[in-house]
């Protein structure tokens, strides 16, 4: 099925308004990504500063998951929101 | 937030809240925002119940009270009901509870079994939502389904969808597998059932992401909702991310499809809704 993207952009549906394009999207969610981007860096400095820190940093299972996120972030390619789901999935065998 | 704004009369249904655990305040906000009837399936209480009666007393909420509190605001109640599957993990509660819904399903407030499915994936949550499913399949009701939340969402989507899919009496056209994410809708949608996107302040879809995903896989059998509950949720999610389709520069016709004619097509299956989907 077409998504709504492809209907739009395809100039049939004469009721729609103008749609943004790649870099007018850019420039209106650079500065919230920015600022989330931060709150992870500081997310991870308050780990650190804590007791253990530099051990959980560095093994936990978790922390591990978001480094996978964050390699995945920096990665090629579409559908990096589906993909990053999957790391944080289950992936083992229903019950018996 | 720049963009054209949504008409006045813009009508919104919510498919899944839970309000019971909502105050007076959330009614007068959704009917300011346009909202005209809401469904509100069967939930975890927030504390696990101790009999079968307190199911019989919540039933009789969702089918007698929360419906007079919504007409105050104008806005139509309808409700579903079933041991959800939090609690489903105790099976003998469970039966005594599934015992109470066959004769309560004529209600005319009642559209079906729900919200049924999996919290942790456990083999005793499995029994009880197939016997669940048994129900619906025998007295022919609609059915809504929960999905696990965070890393328990795809393995628990993957198990209901298969258990639906090899029942030979349930149509999938009558399932709304609901708190579909990015990697879970596919299996709702390419399955044939509808797919129910939960919007959340915070833990769940944003509005921003929901429209992603209303963007890449189309308007059909999509069903947008807030499901607010007793935890950090909101009514405004629904209109948030109207607001956001809207501001994305997609019309006001398909607005409507989705927010009020999509659960108009799956609640009008059960013969019991009566709001009719614009053409």
């Amino acid at each position: 099925m077409e998504g709504l993207k492809d209907q739009n952009n395809s100039g049939e549906n004469g009721y729609n308004v103008h749609m943004a394009d790649a870099k007018e999207l850019l420039e209106q969610q650079f500065l919230e990504m920015r600022w989330r981007t931060l709150s992870l860096a500081a997310d991870l400095d308050r780990i650190g500063r804590a007791s253990r820190g530099g051990e959980v940093l560095k093994s936990d299972p978790k922390v591990v998951k978001l480094r996978k996120a964050f390699e995945l972030l920096m990665g090629e390619g579409e559908g990096r929101a589906e993909k990053l789901q999957m790391i944080f999935s289950d992936m083992t065998p229903p019950p018996k | 937030m720049g963009g054209p704004p949504m008409s006045h009369e813009m009508k919104f249904i919510d498919p899944h809240i839970h309000c019971v655990s909502r105050t007076t305040d959330d009614y007068l906000f959704m009917a300011r925002a346009g909202v005209v009837a809401v469904s509100e399936p069967a939930f975890w209480a927030g504390y696990d119940r101790s009999s079968a009666s307190s199911f019989a007393d919540y039933f009789r909420h969702l089918m007698e009270v929360e419906p007079k509190r919504a007409a105050r605001y104008g806005i139509d109640q309808y409700c579903w009901l079933c041991i959800n599957a939090k609690e489903a993990e105790d099976v003998a509660l469970s039966r005594e509870v599934i015992k109470l819904i066959p004769p309560l399903l004529d209600h005319p407030l009642v559209l079906g079994v729900g919200e049924i499915g999996l919290n942790k994936n456990t083999r005793n949550e499995i029994t009880v939502f197939e016997e669940q499913v048994e129900v619906a399949a025998k007295y022919n009701q609609l059915i809504l389904i929960h999905t696990p939340h965070l890393e328990d969402k795809h393995k628990g989507t993957s198990i209901i969808t298969s258990i639906l899919k090899n029942d030979k009496r349930i149509k999938p056209e009558r399932v709304l597998i609901d708190h579909c994410e990015e990697h879970t809708i596919r299996m709702a949608r390419d399955n044939g059932f509808w797919a129910g996107l939960t919007i959340y302040p915070v833990s769940k879809i944003t509005p921003a992401r929901g429209t992603d995903i209303l963007e890449a896989f189309g308007p059909e059998m999509i069903c947008v909702n807030s499901a607010s509950d007793w935890g950090e949720s909101s009514p405004s999610m629904l209109v948030d991310t109207a607001l956001e389709f809207r501001r994305r520069g997609h019309s006001e016709k398909e607005l409507e499809h989705i927010f009020y004619g999509n659960p108009c097509r799956f609640f009008g299956q059960s013969g019991k809704w009566k709001l009719k989907a614009e053409a």
